[in-house]
């Protein structure tokens, strides 16, 4: 394994990742998912380094509403003050260092350390030392800020709220630059925006947060760790099963004359999409009337085609028939934990409403028909890293040949920038769209060494 | 009808662990009726699960018992990954009572569960547990399952969780 501790060595981090245009190879070397050296550089300088995604503004629409999540490593406390302005705090007491709020979502004015009992407002001020008055503090101690560490930098885009570490990095609109018209393309599913249906999951898998990544934008494992899933919605559809639950036919992507494709973006961000040549599945598809009108029939194609995106590192939105909110929390090198949310537009009927419960748990869930196949596949593929004698992944290449570094016919109905595009018939199913996140977590990670960060 | 005893319900239960850990299943899918709910609901918050089905998120959520047969089949069919091999499971049934809900031609049962199971691959233990709501009511001479509700108390997952661990 490379031994990156000592000092900072950009020609070692180079030879991680093979990455040559000119030709098409594009390799990454499989120490990126199997040493823990290497992923405790990339949470500094990867998760710590950059915007992550940090929850919807709807999470905590009141004042005083609060919600507790992780950057990296970092506890972070997220809270709406009395104004209604939304802020990110580090999780931690300034005195001894507990956390001071416990739950995973709640509304409260204060919160109270429960071991010496300082109290921070919702805007993290400090508002009260227990005891301060004849407690002999020297005058520096007096001087000091007490209230909660903020997070460097906080901003939202459309109640995406986002947070990074680092102050060192451009402004949240930049750093998304195109991928905020697929985020548009989600929240404008209705005139109210889109919220979060009641109840979470969270599951864990014992595998690198990089199988996630890649697996979100990966439609060449398809129809080879999923032939359960779509063999049932077979089944449902001839009538082999009396499960009347009508979910997206992956099949019909097969159809002559149905694209699909991928988009990379700055910043190691990227999209995969698909035409959807049977729309009426999708919950969504009862607005279709009252979206072509206000956004037009172009953009609503778009809403009811497939489309998961990837903001890297932490975020993905994954729309087949509904429509999954996907947080990702490396805990170790050969760890990681999910948390998933239903997404929907605000004010869709009931009915649809059911329907699309029942698609995402069918789907999505991790007690659902094909999550578990995935994350089976991840852990099957850490188990397989430990071939130490095998370095090179041989899983980026699919596509080379047709890759286009200006916009193609879909980026610019769009009217995206894109660093790199493809599309075709169902069986392109490329792999230069894992490209970007991997050339953005070499430029962060040389980034954040180049700091002395190492 | 005949009155159902507790022991006639705790003998059920007894049965449907016993179906599941042997994966025998089609005698434990027979233990439902066609038109039995099954659901797990998810959780909201530290203390609260969800209510609703029909407007906020499950685990699994089944009005029939349709739902199940699609997750048999899925196990028999050999094609998903991560139902082969399946987890050596072994499912323990405690705390029986029954209910004060009105069950038309049943009783209500609650109950406490522990699955303990082994997965093959990373040849690692896991323990689930919670507590299940049963409707169980009277059928062709023998007594059914209506409605299946499962809390699963330990729900951050170990990478899946499928009807033969719960």
């Amino acid at each position: 394994m490379f031994d990156l501790k000592d000092d900072v060595n950009f020609s070692e981090l180079n030879q991680l990742i093979v990455d040559r245009p000119e030709t098409g190879e594009f390799s990454v070397h499989r120490d990126l998912f199997r040493d823990p050296e290497i992923f405790e550089l990339e949470m500094k300088h990867v998760f710590e380094g950059t915007w992550v995604f940090i929850g919807l503004a709807s999470q905590i629409a009141k004042p005083h509403d609060y919600l507790t999540t992780w950057i990296g490593r970092q506890p972070i406390l997220v809270m709406r003050d009395a104004s209604g302005k939304a802020g990110a705090f580090l999780n931690t007491c300034r005195h001894r260092g507990a956390v001071v709020s416990h739950l995973m979502h709640g509304n409260a004015k204060y919160h109270v350390c429960s071991y010496h009992g300082w109290a921070y407002d919702s805007a993290g001020r400090n508002v009260d030392i227990k005891d301060q008055k004849d407690a002999g503090y020297p005058e520096a101690f007096e001087k000091q800020d007490h209230g909660l560490m903020p997070v460097a930098r906080f901003a939202e885009y459309r109640g995406f709220m986002f947070a990074s570490l680092n102050a060192d990095v451009p402004d949240l609109e930049t750093h998304l630059g195109a991928t905020k018209t697929f985020l548009d393309l989600i929240v404008d599913q209705s005139p109210q925006g889109i919220e979060l249906i009641p109840g979470s999951s969270s599951y864990t898998f014992k595998a690198n947060w990089k199988l996630q990544i890649e697996n979100c934008l990966d439609v060449y494992h398809l129809t080879s760790t999923h032939p359960s899933f779509m063999k049932i919605v077979e089944r449902r559809n001839s009538g082999d099963s009396k499960h009347a639950l009508k979910a997206l036919d992956f099949e019909a992507y097969r159809l002559p004359g149905v694209e699909r494709g991928s988009f990379t973006f700055a910043n190691g961000h990227a999209a995969v999409w698909g035409a959807n040549p049977k729309p009426d599945v999708r919950p969504l598809f009862e607005r279709v009337d009252e979206l072509t009108q206000r956004v037009g029939q172009m953009r609503a194609k778009w809403m009811l085609s497939m489309r998961n995106l990837t903001l890297y590192p932490n975020v993905q939105f994954a729309e087949n028939a509904s429509l999954q909110l996907r947080i990702i929390r490396p805990i170790s090198v050969n760890k990681t934990e999910m948390k998933i949310y239903c997404m929907a537009p605000v004010g869709e009927s009931a009915q649809a409403r059911e329907h699309r419960l029942r698609q995402y748990e069918d789907f999505f869930n991790a007690t659902g028909l094909a999550t578990p196949d995935d994350t089976t596949a991840y852990e099957d593929c850490q188990t397989g890293y430990q071939a130490y004698n095998v370095d090179w992944q041989q899983g980026y290449e699919r596509g080379s040949n047709q890759l286009q570094f200006s916009a193609n016919a879909y980026a610019k109905e769009l009217g995206i920038e894109v660093e790199s595009c493809i599309a075709g018939p169902f069986d392109i199913q490329d792999e230069t769209v894992f490209r970007a996140g991997y050339r953005e977590w070499l430029a962060l990670m040389k980034r954040g060494m180049a700091k002395g960060g190492a | 009808m005949n009155p159902i005893h507790l022991n006639d319900v705790t003998n059920l239960l007894h049965q449907e662990a016993h179906y599941l850990d042997t994966q025998q299943w089609d005698p434990w899918l027979n233990l439902f009726l066609e038109e039995a709910e099954y659901w797990v609901p998810a959780w909201k918050s530290e203390h609260e699960t969800t209510s609703n089905p029909k407007a906020e998120l499950s685990l699994i959520y089944y009005a029939t018992r349709a739902g199940l047969e699609d997750r048999v089949w899925r196990v028999r069919s050999g094609r998903s990954v991560a139902s082969k091999p399946l987890p050596r499971t072994q499912h323990n049934v405690n705390n029986v009572m029954l209910g004060n809900e009105t069950v038309i031609d049943g009783v209500q049962v609650l109950c406490n569960w522990t699955v303990h199971q082994f997965r093959t691959k990373p040849q690692e233990a896991e323990v689930l547990f919670g507590r299940c709501e049963y409707d169980i009511v009277h059928h062709d001479n023998s007594l059914r399952i209506q409605r299946k509700k499962v809390i699963l108390l330990n729900d951050y997952l170990p990478a899946m969780l499928d009807f033969y661990s719960l």
